[in-house]
Protein backbone atom coordinates (compact mmCIF):
# COMPACT_ATOMS: atom_id res chain seq x y z
CA UNK A 1 0.00 0.00 0.00
CA UNK A 2 1.53 3.73 -1.09
CA UNK A 3 2.31 5.82 2.03
CA UNK A 4 2.10 9.51 2.19
CA UNK A 5 5.87 9.61 1.53
CA UNK A 6 5.57 7.75 -2.04
CA UNK A 7 3.43 10.57 -3.62
CA UNK A 8 5.07 13.07 -5.37
CA UNK A 9 5.73 16.75 -4.17
CA UNK A 10 2.48 18.35 -5.88
CA UNK A 11 0.45 15.92 -4.31
CA UNK A 12 2.41 16.74 -0.71
CA UNK A 13 1.75 20.36 -1.22
CA UNK A 14 -1.69 20.06 -1.79
CA UNK A 15 -2.09 17.85 1.63
CA UNK A 16 -0.04 20.62 3.34
CA UNK A 17 -2.40 23.48 2.01
CA UNK A 18 -5.37 21.38 3.03
CA UNK A 19 -4.76 21.50 6.76
CA UNK A 20 -4.65 25.58 6.46
CA UNK A 21 -6.75 27.25 9.11
CA UNK A 22 -10.40 28.25 8.65
CA UNK A 23 -9.58 32.36 8.14
CA UNK A 24 -6.98 30.78 5.30
CA UNK A 25 -9.54 28.89 3.61
CA UNK A 26 -12.33 31.83 3.78
CA UNK A 27 -10.09 33.85 1.83
CA UNK A 28 -9.31 31.67 -0.39
CA UNK A 29 -13.30 30.98 -0.59
CA UNK A 30 -13.85 35.04 -0.87
CA UNK A 31 -10.99 35.15 -3.48
CA UNK A 32 -12.43 32.05 -5.78
CA UNK A 33 -15.85 33.97 -5.69
CA UNK A 34 -14.74 37.67 -6.55
CA UNK A 35 -12.45 36.55 -9.33
CA UNK A 36 -15.25 33.96 -11.06
CA UNK A 37 -18.40 36.31 -9.91
CA UNK A 38 -17.31 39.78 -8.69
CA UNK A 39 -19.45 41.42 -6.20
CA UNK A 40 -22.19 39.39 -7.27
CA UNK A 41 -20.16 36.36 -5.93
CA UNK A 42 -19.07 37.93 -2.41
CA UNK A 43 -22.78 38.35 -1.51
CA UNK A 44 -23.52 35.23 -2.33
CA UNK A 45 -20.53 33.51 -0.35
CA UNK A 46 -21.46 35.69 2.33
CA UNK A 47 -24.73 34.54 2.96
CA UNK A 48 -23.10 31.02 2.59
CA UNK A 49 -20.67 31.76 5.35
CA UNK A 50 -23.57 33.26 7.36
CA UNK A 51 -26.28 30.45 6.58
CA UNK A 52 -23.60 27.54 7.52
CA UNK A 53 -23.31 29.52 10.52
CA UNK A 54 -26.55 29.26 11.79
CA UNK A 55 -28.05 26.40 14.37
CA UNK A 56 -31.02 25.71 12.36
CA UNK A 57 -30.01 22.51 10.60
CA UNK A 58 -27.26 21.56 12.04
CA UNK A 59 -25.75 18.32 11.32
CA UNK A 60 -23.55 16.53 13.81
CA UNK A 61 -20.34 15.04 13.06
CA UNK A 62 -20.34 12.20 11.08
CA UNK A 63 -23.88 12.85 10.40
CA UNK A 64 -23.74 13.33 6.75
CA UNK A 65 -22.44 11.04 4.46
CA UNK A 66 -18.59 10.62 4.87
CA UNK A 67 -18.16 14.11 6.59
CA UNK A 68 -17.10 13.59 10.06
CA UNK A 69 -17.00 17.34 10.60
CA UNK A 70 -20.42 19.19 12.38
CA UNK A 71 -21.83 20.77 9.13
CA UNK A 72 -24.77 22.85 8.27
CA UNK A 73 -27.30 21.32 5.80
CA UNK A 74 -28.94 24.04 4.82
CA UNK A 75 -26.84 24.71 1.30
CA UNK A 76 -29.75 24.06 -0.92
CA UNK A 77 -32.00 27.13 1.00
CA UNK A 78 -28.73 29.24 0.31
CA UNK A 79 -29.12 28.23 -3.82
CA UNK A 80 -32.91 29.10 -3.41
CA UNK A 81 -32.28 32.33 -1.73
CA UNK A 82 -29.56 32.97 -4.42
CA UNK A 83 -31.68 32.03 -7.21
CA UNK A 84 -34.49 33.73 -6.30
CA UNK A 85 -32.89 37.06 -5.59
CA UNK A 86 -31.42 36.87 -8.74
CA UNK A 87 -34.20 35.84 -10.92
CA UNK A 88 -36.85 38.10 -9.40
CA UNK A 89 -34.57 40.68 -9.70
CA UNK A 90 -34.12 40.31 -13.44
CA UNK A 91 -37.97 40.19 -13.98
CA UNK A 92 -38.30 43.76 -12.11
CA UNK A 93 -35.89 44.90 -13.65
CA UNK A 94 -35.18 44.09 -17.37
CA UNK A 95 -37.03 43.05 -20.44
CA UNK A 96 -36.72 39.14 -18.90
CA UNK A 97 -40.07 36.86 -18.46
CA UNK A 98 -39.48 34.12 -16.56
CA UNK A 99 -40.32 30.42 -17.87
CA UNK A 100 -43.39 30.29 -15.40
CA UNK A 101 -44.80 33.42 -16.09
CA UNK A 102 -44.94 32.35 -20.46
CA UNK A 103 -45.76 28.74 -20.33
CA UNK A 104 -47.87 26.22 -18.13
CA UNK A 105 -45.17 23.88 -18.43
CA UNK A 106 -42.75 25.48 -16.95
CA UNK A 107 -45.01 26.64 -14.24
CA UNK A 108 -46.13 23.21 -13.19
CA UNK A 109 -42.54 22.45 -13.26
CA UNK A 110 -41.53 24.82 -10.69
CA UNK A 111 -44.54 24.52 -9.12
CA UNK A 112 -43.37 20.64 -8.68
CA UNK A 113 -39.98 21.99 -7.63
CA UNK A 114 -40.56 24.11 -5.21
CA UNK A 115 -42.85 21.50 -3.30
CA UNK A 116 -39.88 19.40 -3.64
CA UNK A 117 -37.99 21.72 -1.73
CA UNK A 118 -40.07 22.59 0.84
CA UNK A 119 -40.78 18.43 1.81
CA UNK A 120 -36.91 18.54 1.98
CA UNK A 121 -36.48 21.42 3.59
CA UNK A 122 -39.06 19.86 6.95
CA UNK A 123 -36.51 17.20 6.84
CA UNK A 124 -33.67 19.33 6.99
CA UNK A 125 -35.19 21.78 9.90
CA UNK A 126 -36.70 19.17 11.97
CA UNK A 127 -35.13 15.12 10.77
CA UNK A 128 -37.76 12.51 10.67
CA UNK A 129 -40.73 14.88 10.68
CA UNK A 130 -42.13 13.13 7.80
CA UNK A 131 -41.92 9.24 7.78
CA UNK A 132 -40.23 7.98 4.53
CA UNK A 133 -43.71 6.59 3.22
CA UNK A 134 -44.92 9.36 3.31
CA UNK A 135 -42.50 11.36 1.80
CA UNK A 136 -42.24 9.23 -1.71
CA UNK A 137 -46.26 9.04 -1.39
CA UNK A 138 -45.99 13.08 -1.78
CA UNK A 139 -43.34 12.57 -4.03
CA UNK A 140 -45.20 10.56 -6.20
CA UNK A 141 -47.99 12.63 -6.15
CA UNK A 142 -46.60 15.90 -6.91
CA UNK A 143 -44.85 14.48 -10.06
CA UNK A 144 -47.40 12.24 -11.13
CA UNK A 145 -49.66 15.60 -11.16
CA UNK A 146 -46.61 16.96 -13.05
CA UNK A 147 -46.57 14.82 -15.92
CA UNK A 148 -50.54 14.67 -15.93
CA UNK A 149 -50.69 18.46 -16.55
CA UNK A 150 -47.68 18.68 -18.44
CA UNK A 151 -47.63 15.71 -20.81
CA UNK A 152 -44.86 17.66 -22.91
CA UNK A 153 -42.16 16.66 -20.17
CA UNK A 154 -42.69 12.66 -21.11
CA UNK A 155 -40.03 12.20 -24.17
CA UNK A 156 -41.56 9.94 -26.72
CA UNK A 157 -38.76 8.57 -28.08
CA UNK A 158 -35.42 7.68 -26.25
CA UNK A 159 -33.86 5.56 -28.96
CA UNK A 160 -34.59 2.18 -27.47
CA UNK A 161 -37.43 0.63 -29.53
CA UNK A 162 -39.18 -1.44 -26.83
CA UNK A 163 -38.67 1.58 -24.08
CA UNK A 164 -40.19 3.72 -26.85
CA UNK A 165 -43.18 1.72 -27.63
CA UNK A 166 -44.51 1.74 -23.75
CA UNK A 167 -43.78 5.22 -23.32
CA UNK A 168 -46.38 5.90 -26.50
CA UNK A 169 -48.56 4.20 -24.60
CA UNK A 170 -50.52 7.20 -23.15
CA UNK A 171 -51.27 5.78 -19.12
CA UNK A 172 -48.43 3.59 -18.98
CA UNK A 173 -46.02 5.86 -20.41
CA UNK A 174 -47.17 8.33 -17.39
CA UNK A 175 -46.81 5.49 -14.69
CA UNK A 176 -43.04 4.93 -16.06
CA UNK A 177 -42.15 8.20 -15.97
CA UNK A 178 -43.22 9.26 -12.93
CA UNK A 179 -41.75 6.23 -11.41
CA UNK A 180 -38.61 7.05 -12.96
CA UNK A 181 -38.93 10.77 -11.64
CA UNK A 182 -39.38 9.98 -8.32
CA UNK A 183 -36.36 7.17 -8.62
CA UNK A 184 -33.93 9.46 -10.16
CA UNK A 185 -34.78 12.63 -7.07
CA UNK A 186 -34.36 9.38 -4.61
CA UNK A 187 -30.79 8.63 -6.23
CA UNK A 188 -29.03 12.25 -6.12
CA UNK A 189 -30.02 12.60 -2.71
CA UNK A 190 -28.34 9.28 -2.27
CA UNK A 191 -25.45 10.41 -4.08
CA UNK A 192 -24.96 13.25 -1.52
CA UNK A 193 -22.41 11.82 0.12
CA UNK A 194 -19.17 13.75 -0.70
CA UNK A 195 -17.92 17.11 -1.36
CA UNK A 196 -18.72 18.29 -4.37
CA UNK A 197 -20.00 15.14 -5.67
CA UNK A 198 -23.87 16.27 -6.59
CA UNK A 199 -22.80 20.24 -6.77
CA UNK A 200 -20.38 19.42 -9.28
CA UNK A 201 -22.99 16.56 -11.32
CA UNK A 202 -25.24 20.33 -10.97
CA UNK A 203 -22.96 22.46 -12.46
CA UNK A 204 -22.05 20.52 -15.14
CA UNK A 205 -25.37 20.04 -15.68
CA UNK A 206 -26.36 23.58 -15.46
CA UNK A 207 -23.05 24.94 -17.65
CA UNK A 208 -24.73 22.13 -20.42
CA UNK A 209 -28.58 23.16 -20.30
CA UNK A 210 -27.50 27.47 -20.20
CA UNK A 211 -24.84 26.95 -23.18
CA UNK A 212 -27.35 25.43 -25.05
CA UNK A 213 -30.44 27.36 -24.12
CA UNK A 214 -29.14 30.56 -23.12
CA UNK A 215 -31.78 31.06 -20.18
CA UNK A 216 -31.25 33.17 -17.25
CA UNK A 217 -32.86 30.57 -14.84
CA UNK A 218 -29.78 28.35 -15.82
CA UNK A 219 -27.25 31.03 -15.35
CA UNK A 220 -28.55 31.96 -11.92
CA UNK A 221 -28.53 28.25 -11.46
CA UNK A 222 -24.95 27.86 -12.60
CA UNK A 223 -23.99 31.35 -10.33
CA UNK A 224 -25.84 29.55 -7.25
CA UNK A 225 -24.26 26.19 -8.15
CA UNK A 226 -20.57 27.55 -8.77
CA UNK A 227 -20.67 29.31 -5.06
CA UNK A 228 -22.16 26.28 -3.11
CA UNK A 229 -19.09 24.42 -5.29
CA UNK A 230 -16.68 26.63 -4.13
CA UNK A 231 -17.89 26.62 -0.66
CA UNK A 232 -18.66 22.95 -0.03
CA UNK A 233 -15.08 21.71 -1.68
CA UNK A 234 -13.04 23.77 0.41
CA UNK A 235 -14.58 24.35 3.47
CA UNK A 236 -16.86 21.27 3.98
CA UNK A 237 -19.28 23.15 6.55
CA UNK A 238 -21.88 22.81 4.73
CA UNK A 239 -23.88 20.63 2.33
CA UNK A 240 -26.83 20.56 0.19
CA UNK A 241 -29.10 19.00 2.65
CA UNK A 242 -32.01 17.65 1.55
CA UNK A 243 -34.10 21.07 0.20
CA UNK A 244 -31.32 20.80 -1.83
CA UNK A 245 -30.73 17.18 -3.30
CA UNK A 246 -34.67 17.18 -3.51
CA UNK A 247 -35.17 20.42 -5.23
CA UNK A 248 -31.78 20.65 -7.90
CA UNK A 249 -32.98 16.98 -8.39
CA UNK A 250 -36.61 17.69 -9.50
CA UNK A 251 -34.82 20.84 -11.97
CA UNK A 252 -32.54 18.63 -13.58
CA UNK A 253 -34.96 15.88 -13.51
CA UNK A 254 -37.23 18.31 -15.35
CA UNK A 255 -34.88 20.19 -18.01
CA UNK A 256 -33.39 16.56 -18.75
CA UNK A 257 -36.74 15.41 -19.72
CA UNK A 258 -38.02 18.76 -21.75
CA UNK A 259 -34.48 18.71 -23.55
CA UNK A 260 -35.21 15.17 -24.06
CA UNK A 261 -38.69 15.54 -25.36
CA UNK A 262 -37.85 18.94 -27.65
CA UNK A 263 -34.77 16.69 -29.46
CA UNK A 264 -32.10 19.31 -28.14
CA UNK A 265 -30.66 16.35 -26.76
CA UNK A 266 -30.85 12.61 -26.58
CA UNK A 267 -31.43 9.95 -23.71
CA UNK A 268 -28.12 8.69 -24.03
CA UNK A 269 -26.56 12.20 -23.59
CA UNK A 270 -28.41 12.48 -20.28
CA UNK A 271 -27.69 8.94 -19.20
CA UNK A 272 -24.01 9.88 -19.22
CA UNK A 273 -24.60 13.38 -17.88
CA UNK A 274 -26.51 12.01 -14.53
CA UNK A 275 -24.44 7.93 -15.31
CA UNK A 276 -23.16 8.07 -11.36
CA UNK A 277 -26.87 8.88 -8.85
CA UNK A 278 -28.70 6.54 -11.43
CA UNK A 279 -26.40 3.36 -11.94
CA UNK A 280 -25.33 4.12 -7.69
CA UNK A 281 -29.16 3.88 -6.88
CA UNK A 282 -29.49 1.25 -9.04
CA UNK A 283 -26.33 -1.24 -7.87
CA UNK A 284 -27.26 -0.15 -4.39
CA UNK A 285 -31.13 -0.95 -4.57
CA UNK A 286 -29.82 -4.86 -5.95
CA UNK A 287 -26.66 -4.60 -3.28
CA UNK A 288 -29.50 -4.75 -0.58
CA UNK A 289 -31.87 -7.26 -2.20
CA UNK A 290 -28.93 -9.35 -2.11
CA UNK A 291 -27.82 -9.05 1.25
CA UNK A 292 -31.90 -9.77 2.43
CA UNK A 293 -31.88 -5.94 3.22
CA UNK A 294 -34.54 -3.18 2.50
CA UNK A 295 -33.25 -1.68 -0.54
CA UNK A 296 -33.60 1.85 0.79
CA UNK A 297 -31.84 1.26 3.81
CA UNK A 298 -28.88 3.37 4.67
CA UNK A 299 -25.13 1.66 4.30
CA UNK A 300 -21.77 2.47 3.63
CA UNK A 301 -21.05 0.55 0.49
CA UNK A 302 -21.69 3.00 -2.15
CA UNK A 303 -19.07 3.96 -4.78
CA UNK A 304 -17.53 6.76 -2.93
CA UNK A 305 -17.86 5.64 0.42
CA UNK A 306 -15.30 3.03 -0.87
CA UNK A 307 -13.32 5.38 -2.83
CA UNK A 308 -13.28 7.74 0.01
CA UNK A 309 -11.51 5.09 2.35
CA UNK A 310 -8.64 4.50 -0.15
CA UNK A 311 -8.05 8.43 -0.54
CA UNK A 312 -8.79 8.85 3.42
CA UNK A 313 -5.18 6.48 3.96
CA UNK A 314 -3.47 8.89 1.67
CA UNK A 315 -4.46 12.23 2.59
CA UNK A 316 -3.97 13.65 6.06
CA UNK A 317 -6.77 15.89 5.64
CA UNK A 318 -10.27 14.42 6.49
CA UNK A 319 -12.20 17.66 4.47
CA UNK A 320 -9.96 17.27 1.85
CA UNK A 321 -10.11 13.38 1.33
CA UNK A 322 -13.91 14.07 1.02
CA UNK A 323 -13.75 16.57 -1.43
CA UNK A 324 -11.25 14.29 -3.41
CA UNK A 325 -13.84 11.79 -3.63
CA UNK A 326 -16.38 14.22 -4.59
CA UNK A 327 -14.37 15.60 -7.12
CA UNK A 328 -13.17 12.36 -8.67
CA UNK A 329 -16.43 11.06 -9.65
CA UNK A 330 -18.36 14.19 -10.62
CA UNK A 331 -15.05 15.52 -12.69
CA UNK A 332 -14.28 12.21 -14.57
CA UNK A 333 -18.44 11.28 -14.95
CA UNK A 334 -20.43 14.59 -15.72
CA UNK A 335 -17.09 16.66 -16.00
CA UNK A 336 -16.05 14.86 -18.80
CA UNK A 337 -19.65 14.42 -20.35
CA UNK A 338 -19.31 18.68 -20.24
CA UNK A 339 -15.85 18.48 -21.52
CA UNK A 340 -16.70 16.54 -24.94
CA UNK A 341 -20.15 18.94 -25.45
CA UNK A 342 -17.74 22.11 -24.80
CA UNK A 343 -14.89 20.70 -27.34
CA UNK A 344 -18.51 19.38 -29.62
CA UNK A 345 -16.61 15.82 -30.28
CA UNK A 346 -20.48 14.43 -30.28
CA UNK A 347 -23.65 16.55 -30.50
CA UNK A 348 -26.14 16.80 -28.19
CA UNK A 349 -28.90 14.76 -30.21
CA UNK A 350 -26.48 11.71 -30.98
CA UNK A 351 -27.28 8.56 -29.72
CA UNK A 352 -24.00 7.69 -29.25
CA UNK A 353 -23.75 9.38 -26.00
CA UNK A 354 -25.04 5.75 -25.33
CA UNK A 355 -21.76 4.41 -26.20
CA UNK A 356 -20.41 7.24 -23.27
CA UNK A 357 -22.95 6.04 -20.84
CA UNK A 358 -21.65 2.19 -21.12
CA UNK A 359 -18.33 3.12 -20.21
CA UNK A 360 -18.77 5.10 -17.16
CA UNK A 361 -20.85 1.92 -16.13
CA UNK A 362 -18.27 -0.34 -16.33
CA UNK A 363 -15.32 1.73 -15.53
CA UNK A 364 -18.27 2.44 -11.97
CA UNK A 365 -18.75 -1.50 -11.82
CA UNK A 366 -14.54 -2.27 -12.12
CA UNK A 367 -13.87 0.31 -9.68
CA UNK A 368 -16.25 -0.85 -6.83
CA UNK A 369 -15.28 -4.51 -7.75
CA UNK A 370 -11.62 -3.55 -7.22
CA UNK A 371 -12.45 -1.32 -4.17
CA UNK A 372 -14.94 -4.16 -2.72
CA UNK A 373 -11.79 -6.68 -2.90
CA UNK A 374 -9.13 -4.99 -1.20
CA UNK A 375 -11.54 -3.46 1.72
CA UNK A 376 -13.41 -6.88 2.29
CA UNK A 377 -13.89 -6.53 6.23
CA UNK A 378 -14.45 -3.01 7.01
CA UNK A 379 -17.13 -0.55 8.11
CA UNK A 380 -17.91 -0.35 4.12
CA UNK A 381 -18.56 -4.11 3.67
CA UNK A 382 -22.31 -4.87 3.34
CA UNK A 383 -23.88 -6.57 6.43
CA UNK A 384 -25.13 -10.11 5.64
CA UNK B 1 -27.12 42.85 14.82
CA UNK B 2 -24.65 42.50 12.95
CA UNK B 3 -25.81 38.96 11.81
CA UNK B 4 -28.53 40.56 10.22
CA UNK B 5 -26.49 43.51 8.96
CA UNK B 6 -24.01 41.14 7.09
CA UNK B 7 -27.53 39.65 5.72
CA UNK B 8 -28.40 42.60 4.53
CA UNK B 9 -24.86 43.27 3.18
CA UNK B 10 -24.91 39.86 1.15
CA UNK B 11 -28.25 40.52 -0.55
CA UNK B 12 -27.17 44.08 -1.51
CA UNK B 13 -23.95 43.21 -3.07
CA UNK B 14 -26.30 39.96 -4.92
CA UNK B 15 -28.22 42.80 -6.05
CA UNK B 16 -25.00 44.03 -7.61
CA UNK B 17 -25.13 41.41 -10.40
CA UNK B 18 -28.49 42.20 -10.37
CA UNK B 19 -28.98 45.56 -11.36
CA UNK B 20 -25.47 45.25 -13.59
CA UNK B 21 -27.33 42.23 -15.39
CA UNK B 22 -30.96 44.08 -15.74
CA UNK B 23 -29.35 47.50 -17.18
CA UNK B 24 -26.55 46.23 -19.94
CA UNK B 25 -29.56 43.76 -20.97
CA UNK B 26 -31.70 46.94 -21.42
CA UNK B 27 -28.83 49.11 -22.30
CA UNK B 28 -28.71 46.37 -25.20
CA UNK B 29 -32.18 46.34 -26.04
CA UNK B 30 -32.19 50.00 -26.20
CA UNK B 31 -29.18 50.20 -28.54
CA UNK B 32 -30.41 47.18 -30.81
CA UNK B 33 -33.67 48.55 -31.48
CA UNK B 34 -32.69 52.54 -32.08
CA UNK B 35 -29.91 52.02 -34.27
CA UNK B 36 -29.43 48.12 -34.67
CA UNK B 37 -26.07 48.06 -33.60
CA UNK B 38 -24.57 45.01 -32.31
CA UNK B 39 -22.62 45.50 -29.41
CA UNK B 40 -21.63 43.12 -27.26
CA UNK B 41 -20.72 45.25 -24.25
CA UNK B 42 -18.37 41.93 -23.10
CA UNK B 43 -15.65 42.71 -20.88
CA UNK B 44 -16.08 46.62 -19.36
CA UNK B 45 -14.25 47.39 -16.50
CA UNK B 46 -17.81 48.28 -14.40
CA UNK B 47 -19.18 44.66 -15.70
CA UNK B 48 -16.35 42.51 -14.83
CA UNK B 49 -16.15 43.93 -11.14
CA UNK B 50 -19.90 43.63 -10.76
CA UNK B 51 -20.49 40.57 -12.13
CA UNK B 52 -16.60 38.83 -12.08
CA UNK B 53 -15.12 36.97 -15.22
CA UNK B 54 -17.09 34.17 -15.40
CA UNK B 55 -20.11 35.94 -14.52
CA UNK B 56 -19.25 38.71 -17.47
CA UNK B 57 -19.59 35.47 -19.53
CA UNK B 58 -23.05 34.35 -18.28
CA UNK B 59 -24.28 38.39 -18.71
CA UNK B 60 -23.38 38.47 -22.16
CA UNK B 61 -24.70 35.24 -23.43
CA UNK B 62 -28.03 36.00 -21.88
CA UNK B 63 -28.32 39.83 -23.28
CA UNK B 64 -27.71 38.28 -26.82
CA UNK B 65 -29.69 35.19 -26.57
CA UNK B 66 -32.75 37.62 -25.43
CA UNK B 67 -31.67 39.60 -28.82
CA UNK B 68 -32.22 36.90 -30.64
CA UNK B 69 -35.22 35.79 -29.04
CA UNK B 70 -36.56 39.54 -29.83
CA UNK B 71 -35.25 39.45 -33.52
CA UNK B 72 -36.74 35.74 -34.07
CA UNK B 73 -39.91 35.78 -32.07
CA UNK B 74 -41.10 39.39 -32.53
CA UNK B 75 -40.58 40.05 -29.17
CA UNK B 76 -43.71 37.69 -28.18
CA UNK B 77 -41.24 36.45 -25.29
CA UNK B 78 -38.96 39.55 -24.87
CA UNK B 79 -41.86 42.04 -23.01
CA UNK B 80 -40.33 45.97 -23.04
CA UNK B 81 -37.60 47.12 -20.62
CA UNK B 82 -39.00 49.15 -17.79
CA UNK B 83 -39.43 52.78 -18.06
CA UNK B 84 -37.13 53.61 -15.15
CA UNK B 85 -34.25 52.10 -16.75
CA UNK B 86 -34.53 53.05 -20.43
CA UNK B 87 -36.96 55.35 -21.51
CA UNK B 88 -39.62 53.89 -23.93
CA UNK B 89 -37.02 52.33 -26.54
CA UNK B 90 -39.72 52.14 -29.04
CA UNK B 91 -40.68 55.18 -28.77
CA UNK B 92 -39.44 58.73 -30.85
CA UNK B 93 -35.45 59.78 -30.26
Amino acid sequence: MLGIDSFPTSIKQIQLFCLVPTAQKLALMFLLAAVTYGATGIGAMLLMTLLANTHLGKDGAGKHGISIAESSRLGGVAIAIIVIVYIAGLSLMSPYTSGPERDDTFLYLWCAVLFCCLLGLAEDVKPDFLTPMLRLGAKFAVLGALFWLSPALIPLTIGVPAVDFLLNLPVLGWVLVTVFAVGFINALNMADGANGLVPGIALASFAVFFMEYGRPMDGALMFACSIFFIFNVISGWYFLGDTGSYGLGAILLGYGLLGVADGHFSAGFMAALFCYPCVDFMVSVIRRFRAGRSPFSADNGHLHNRLHQLIRLRVRSSVMANSFTGLIISGSTSGAVLLIYVVGLLPPDSDLWYIAFVVEFLIYLATLKYLTSIQPKTQYADVG
Amino acid sequence: MRVILSFIAAIGLIWVGVLESASSSVEDFKRYSDAHVLNHGHGSMQRVLAVGLVGDLVVSKIISDGRDTVIIDGNEEFSLPSPIFSGNPRGPK
